[in-house]
């Protein structure tokens, strides 16, 4: 151990320069870095100024409504409402991806998960828009989404709120919050449903068996 | 014990404070490049401890601690001022633990399970663990920490200290 005042204080002073450099190093490899986060941004935007949206704005196939909702799903609903956001359940989901309207862009799903997860596979058709770096997509996305009658934005589900950042970025971005929906079983309940995965960019035509 | 013994258990010793740099060095190094790919990931695990509500903060740590983690595994691997690292790393790991620990007590309570079986990913960058097997890590870890901090594992280092204490030693 330190055997005197004056090794105890080199140390301490060692530990100074080594948080600063450090903490120094750390920011500006994060300033070059390509997945670096903006540091003065808010990814977890609450919302919870938002108005809920009407219940006559919801215009899709009603499902029945479990009385027996696990405590999941209840949170999960809660923190939907609790940002203005207007949740599907995955049968509602797949109606809409069989409506003829999600094949002329007025019906459009946007993947809220990163590239690599998007490209392993996302709803045939899906958008991708990553809300952590929205600079890549949202120029793109948005013209898209502005124009439709419809858009669901799904991430992983459960406790995943990517899907909730990504459609209150385009709610920011003059999306009216009416036509947004969160489907919140995500890409995991859709995959286990054994429902349609395209792999690869959108589009590609390329499906993989959901397992 | 013979002068050849005492020799030979001194140089066992070092060497294992060395190897011991090393692997804690490496882990770092590891453990910070992994989050620093994802800092995103590594932002949403953060935001759980609930430690700062303030956005800048919170992107902040999440941003900057990977590298500074990598950074000091390169420090410990390269051997420079190594005990002002080793002191830094307690003072990163230590409430750290107690971060860890108080979210698994209240995971516990949440799912009604016992402490042990708690299993979640801590943003330690190394996926789901049980947390029993994450304390324990985490005690190693400020062990092997302390244990540089006195002093031991010289050999191999560009430049031990950055400062002469009076000692000498350093």
């Amino acid at each position: 151990m330190p055997s005197s005042k004056s090794d105890i204080r080199a140390i301490l002073i060692e530990a100074a320069i080594v948080v600063i450099a450090g903490l120094g190093i750390g920011l500006a490899a994060n300033k070059v870095s390509p997945r670096g986060l903006a540091l003065s941004r808010n990814y977890f935007p609450a919302g919870a100024n938002q108005s809920p949206v009407a219940p006559r704005q919801l215009q899709v196939a009603p499902v029945a409504v479990d009385t027996n909702e696990s405590p999941a799903a209840a949170e999960l609903s809660e923190r939907l409402r609790d940002k203005g956001l207007q949740e599907l359940k995955r049968s509602q989901v797949e109606t809409l991806l069989r409506d003829p309207r999600s094949r002329d862009g007025r019906v459009v799903f946007v993947d809220a998960r990163n590239p690599d997860d998007y490209q392993a596979g996302h709803v045939p058709g899906a958008y991708e828009l990553d809300p952590y770096h929205p600079d890549r997509e949202l120029g793109n996305v948005l013209p898209v989404c502005q124009a439709a009658e419809k858009v669901v934005v799904y991430c992983t589900g459960g406790d995943c709120e990517d899907s909730d950042t990504a459609a209150i970025l385009l709610r920011d971005g003059g999306v009216p919050g009416g036509k947004l929906f969160v489907y919140g079983g995500g890409i995991t309940e859709w995959q286990a449903a054994h429902l349609p995965v395209e792999t690869g960019a959108r589009n590609s035509g390329m499906r993989s068996d959901s397992k | 014990m013979t002068a050849d013994q005492a020799m030979w258990r001194r140089k066992a010793f070092e060497a294992a404070a060395v190897l011991a740099r090393w692997a804690l060095g490496a882990l770092f190094i590891y453990m910070g490049l992994k989050k620093a790919m994802h800092p995103e990931e590594f932002l949403k695990l953060t935001r759980q401890y609930e430690m700062v509500h303030s956005p800048f903060l919170l992107n902040a740590i999440a941003a900057g601690l990977p590298w500074f983690e990598a950074f000091c595994g390169a420090l410990l691997l390269l051997g420079i001022a190594v005990r002002g690292t080793a002191l830094t790393l307690v003072a990163v790991l230590v409430p750290f633990t107690w971060l860890v620990w108080r979210r698994a007590l209240a995971l516990q309570a949440l799912r009604a399970i016992p402490f042990c079986a708690v299993k979640f990913d801590c943003g330690c960058g190394a996926g789901e663990v049980f947390i029993c097997g994450k304390l324990a890590e985490n005690i190693l870890l400020i062990l092997v920490s302390c244990w540089l901090l006195s002093g031991v594992g010289r050999a191999f280092c560009a430049r031990h200290a950055l400062f002469s204490g009076k000692s000498g030693k350093i």
